[in-house]
């Protein structure tokens, strides 16, 4: 079809053809509405962004264990994009999975830092909300990873069934589709709750495969020794009848 | 178990029913104290640290080859710390094997034991374990720094006496 029909059809034998409104179908409508997509650039970014969230393989106690019947193939959260990535440096999504402690809190936070912009975190489990049945008389549980890293969804449960999992995934998804890519540059947190220094110094190997054959390993130390040799071999020996003898009583 | 008898008797009538190892121990004159049986007829003495190393060795060659647990506990705010050892007997169909718990009590000021890796080299982490939690001092072992906690972590968690410090990553969640 021709939007600007020719004079020779316009001045043709059927002038009701010169109509408005013509009896086909307008083929270019449909050819657009085929073809073509008419969407912000933002919700394109939003839809790229949330169908590839990728989960850093991260779990500290019987919440991963959840968390793995979820990647496995009965649950199977690949369908939804996430593909678990063991290095932080390529994941977005951090789902806490397990008792967090004090030990561990500077490793969780190093590992929150080097996962690139724009990241999510999931606290899943009551130890990761509030310490769980942690949260009293520990000395060392972390009460709640909101304290260490800025936390997007939290699951409750101990430990949370995968399907929990999965409905925190679609609300994850949901708030991700309503962020708007102008804010990108404002979502830099601004108050830390703690943060580590990225002074990084290098310090002695210590695997360096000698653990067995430190010194340290070889002989008791002088004085542990001359305690273990006094007439020890006489004890033994007279303990060896006694023994014998206990066995013949039974 | 007359035998038994006899040897109370001559150990000043304390207890009818020593175990084997203690009644052993008495006989050959060894510093130790009955402490009676558990209520899995598991027999418990306790020594001194000062005898500790050469009394074990001696209980090794008794055939109590195998640490199956070693653990310390605190007797309360202000009281003793104890280090335990718990042994049994390994062999090839072993059916029911003799036990034997020995208690170490050391005051708290001053809470040195010898390392018993020499002998049970199970006893590497697990000791490592009870000085990390308690602050029990093995002197002799091979490697003694904390095995759980923070390496830089003060104050030893599991005492009686233990006062948590107010981190705060430790305080409440609301």
């Amino acid at each position: 079809m021709v939007m600007t029909p020719s004079e020779s059809d316009a001045l043709g034998a059927n002038p009701q053809k010169e109509l408005q409104f013509p009896v086909e179908k307008p083929q270019v409508t449909s050819d657009l509405s085929n073809n073509v997509i008419l969407t912000t650039i933002n919700d394109l970014y939003s839809w790229a962004k949330m169908s590839s969230v990728w989960p850093l393989l991260y779990g500290t106690s019987c919440c991963f264990i959840e968390f793995a019947a979820m990647i496995g193939s009965r649950f199977d959260f690949d369908r939804f994009g996430l593909l678990p990535r063991s290095s932080p440096r390529q994941a977005d999504l951090i789902i806490t999975a397990g008792t967090v402690t004090m030990k561990m809190a500077p490793a969780l936070v190093k590992l929150y830092q080097q996962m690139p912009e724009p990241k999510y975190v999931i606290a899943m489990g009551a130890c990761t909300i509030t310490g769980g049945m942690f949260s009293t008389d520990s000395y060392t549980t972390v009460r709640g990873v909101d304290k260490l890293i800025p936390v997007d969804v939290y699951i409750p449960g101990c430990p949370p069934r995968p399907e929990a999992i999965m409905d925190a995934i679609i609300k994850l998804r949901k708030k991700m589709s309503a962020e708007d890519m102008r804010e990108l540059g404002n979502k830099m947190p601004t108050h830390r709750y703690y943060s580590v220094p990225h002074e990084l110094k290098p310090v002695p190997e210590i695997l360096t495969g000698e653990y067995l054959e430190a010194a340290t390993r070889q002989a008791p130390p002088p004085e542990l020794a001359a305690m273990y040799g006094i007439e020890v071999p006489e004890a033994i020996k007279s303990a060896q009848p006694e023994k014998l003898a206990q066995e013949a009583g039974q | 178990m007359s035998e038994t008898t006899d040897v109370a008797v001559q150990d000043g009538g304390e207890s009818l029913d020593r175990g084997p190892v203690s009644q052993f121990l008495s006989e050959n004159g060894f510093e130790h104290e009955f402490l009676g049986r558990d209520h899995r007829n598991v027999e418990m003495i306790s020594l001194s640290r000062e005898v500790l190393p050469i009394i074990a060795k001696l209980i090794y060659g008794m055939g109590y080859n195998y640490l199956q647990c070693q653990c310390g506990y605190d007797l309360g705010p202000g009281k003793d710390l104890v280090s335990t050892y718990h042994l049994t007997k390994l062999s090839d169909r072993a059916e029911r094997p003799e036990e034997l718990r020995i208690k170490v009590f050391v005051p708290r000021d001053d809470p040195r034991v010898p390392s018993m890796y020499w002998i049970w080299k199970t006893a590497d982490w697990q000791e490592r374990e009870t000085y990390d939690m308690y602050g029990i001092i093995y002197e002799g072992h091979p490697n003694l720094k904390r095995i759980l906690m923070p390496e830089d972590w003060v104050g030893w968690p599991m005492r009686k006496d233990y006062v948590t410090p107010d981190f705060y990553e430790l305080q409440d969640a609301y």
